[in-house]
């Protein structure tokens, strides 16, 4: 007979890590991730897709510079049939109408309009986006890569990249991953509840730092 | 005493056969899929004699409707399931025997979730009854309420009753017109008639219907026909009448209409929600008429679930239709995904479609500088090369080699060599 050996822990919810980071996106309003190329937003983001789709959500993620890469996303653990994938051929206009439809369809947990270098977008459109999902469970995310200042996005996550991490010494033999710093740029009241904090407290939350490990 | 049979095939088109068949032999039929049908063989000697006349009768009458089939009966659905699938084709496990005949079974019997089924293999676990010896307690700390449930199988312990499979109804009506109809209007208001019918049955059975068809017996004998497709499944009859006229004024009847028939094909409309626990959905009429929107936007060729496809080939991904016929049952390639819950997170690299073509200054065969119409600098960090090929059996042979470089900036991108020229795959981030 065989012995079981193994046991099950119950899987820890890490209010430091990136458990703590992914449920600060509230639902029914816009934020937004904004960095510079290689700092770790589209991982964020695809970090946050796998855990929703996971959860048996569904997602929409309309991709301005059709720059989305299924095999990251499965690698990142996420359902890609769960995914509604909107390929918008580096046009702005068309991107931020397509996300426009989509957040007034009820039922996507999760909307993401990456606009990359296509952003930031007009202060219209955040305006009108932001309209639109207010008072349903979606949650919007714009990706861009500059802020623009005076958006009416509820959370904006600012992220930095710090250094890549190689194997081996010199010669390096292959690219292990990232470690890039995400902050909370900009967090107004209500956003921040997940953590049991900053609820109705304003900006409290502004300056938090997580520093994440991305590995390839 | 519940006493359950298996009608099994190999041929998973001819389920529909055997459920006719065993709906012929018992009221309470279950369609458990992958070729499976079990019937209720309890109470039923009086009809057609003891267990195994009746096994043998299911079987030959498999076969005179023309399908091959096997024939278990047993206590439970897995040990009639043994049965027909081990047994020599028509077999009786005696009652209270369930437990004893699946020991020696293999535990693929199950239909086990690929995890669950590695990790008893790892314990050393290959039969039902080794896996029914284990200490009840310590697989549930283990495996949870699933390995309990999965230890009551090995068991021969079904708790779960038949799920009924009733055969789908017709949802038809039909009118004679004693005078015949010579004009449209007429014909339109009797078949409004009978669509209003049709949609009430619809409504009553919690179904909706994808497509509408209508035939008209003509006054020479002809037949006249029609069918019209909304955008989405509906029961709503002042709508289907509405779209009705308009399909016949479009394509009317030529001739005197004697008789009319109107029916829907009925298709069941998910509820945004499954269940209370699951997470909703996009509401079906408001997602069809959102994706036909995005259409009308992008295009029908840029818009899809993705795909990996099953090749090497760098950015092999198609477009699949959203959403998944598979509902999260079955997965695309990409579904052998992993626990996101023990997942360190994952480096994602954004595509450049297409690649950009590059200039690469090389020194010592490695590249030291970039130029191209997205990024330009100075290589201060790289690997490879990685030499990636494939397909070279077919017409579209393709060889790469990869290099991952930073640049000055920080930048971290993919630089690939296919023998002629260097291109700018795509950017981590």
């Amino acid at each position: 007979m065989a012995i079981p050996i193994e046991s099950s822990p119950p899987p820890g919810w890490e209010r430091e890590g990136i458990d703590g980071l992914l449920g600060l996106f509230p639902p029914g309003r816009l934020s937004e991730i904004v960095g510079p190329r290689s700092s770790g937003g589209s991982s964020l983001l695809l970090a946050l897709i796998a855990r929703i789709t996971a959860s048996g959500g569904q997602v929409a993620f309309v991709d301005g510079m059709d720059a989305l890469d299924p095999a990251s996303a499965a690698a990142a653990g996420a359902d890609l049939s769960a995914l509604l994938w909107v390929k918008c051929g580096g046009r702005l206009r068309v991107a931020l109408s397509a996300a426009d439809l989509l957040v007034r369809c009820p039922g996507f947990a999760l909307v993401v309009l990456d606009l990359d270098e296509l952003g930031p977008m007009p202060p219209s459109a955040h305006v009108r986006l932001q309209r639109a999902v207010e008072g349903g469970d979606t949650i919007l995310i714009a990706r861009s890569a500059r802020h623009r200042e005076g958006s009416p996005a509820s959370l904006v996550l600012a992220t930095r990249r710090l250094a890549p991490r190689w194997m081996g010494l010199r010669p390096l033999t292959r690219l292990a991953g990232l470690r890039s710093e995400i902050s909370i740029f900009r967090a107004r009241p209500h956003s921040l509840s997940p953590l049991g904090r900053g609820q109705g407290e304003g900006l409290k939350g502004e300056g938090w730092r997580w520093t994440l490990d991305w590995t390839l | 005493m519940t006493r359950i049979a298996c009608l099994l095939t190999p041929s998973d088109p001819a389920r529909p056969t055997l459920l006719r068949v065993a709906l012929a032999h018992s009221p309470r039929v279950e369609d458990a899929g992958a070729g499976r049908v079990y019937l209720d063989a309890s109470g039923l000697e009086g009809l057609f004699g003891d267990e195994p006349r009746l096994a043998a009768r299911l079987r030959a009458a498999a076969a005179a409707a023309g399908v091959e089939s096997s024939v278990g009966i047993a206590e439970s659905r897995i040990a009639a399931l043994a049965a027909a699938r081990l047994g020599p084709g028509v077999l009786v496990v005696e009652p209270g025997g369930d437990a004893a005949y699946l020991a020696p079974a293999p535990l693929s019997l199950l239909d086990l979730p690929e995890a669950t089924a590695t990790r008893l293999s790892r314990w050393g676990l290959r039969t039902l009854g080794e896996l029914a010896a284990l200490p009840t307690a310590g697989l549930f700390e283990r495996l949870g309420g699933d390995g309990v449930r999965l230890q009551r199988l090995a068991r021969g312990e079904d708790p779960r009753p038949l799920v009924s499979w009733r055969p789908a109804p017709l949802f038809e009506e039909s009118a004679v017109c004693e005078w015949g109809l010579e004009t449209l209007e007429p014909v339109v208001e009797r078949l409004r008639e009978l669509a209003a019918r049709v949609c009430a049955r619809l409504g009553a059975a919690g179904l909706a219907a994808d497509c509408f068809e209508w035939t008209c017996r003509l006054g020479d004998g002809r037949v006249h026909e029609g069918a019209l497709t909304p955008a989405v499944p509906i029961t709503d009859a002042d709508s289907v009448g509405g779209l009705l006229r308009l399909a016949l004024e479009a394509r009317p009847p030529r001739g005197v209409v004697e008789a009319l028939t109107f029916r829907a094909r009925p298709v069941r409309v998910a509820p945004a929600q499954e269940s209370l626990t699951d997470r909703s959905r996009p509401a079906p009429r408001r997602l069809t008429a959102t994706l036909n929107r995005l259409v009308a936007l992008v295009g029908a060729d840029a818009i899809g679930a993705p795909a990996l496809l099953d090749t090497h080939r760098p950015d092999a991904i198609a477009l699949a239709p959203y959403p998944s016929p598979l509902r999260g049952e079955g997965r695309v390639r990409g579904g052998d995904r992993r626990d996101t819950r023990d997942a360190s997170p994952t480096l994602a690299l954004r595509r450049l479609r297409p690649p950009v073509p590059a200039s690469v200054t090389l020194a010592s065969g490695r590249p030291v500088a970039v130029r191209s119409g997205r990024l330009t600098g100075r290589i201060v960090a790289g690997v490879g090369p990685w030499r990636v090929s494939g397909e070279w059996w077919g017409p579209r042979p393709w060889l790469l080699d990869e290099w991952d470089v930073e640049l000055a900036d920080g930048t971290l991108c993919r630089l690939a060599h296919d023998g002629s020229a260097w291109r700018l795959e795509g950017i981590y981030d």
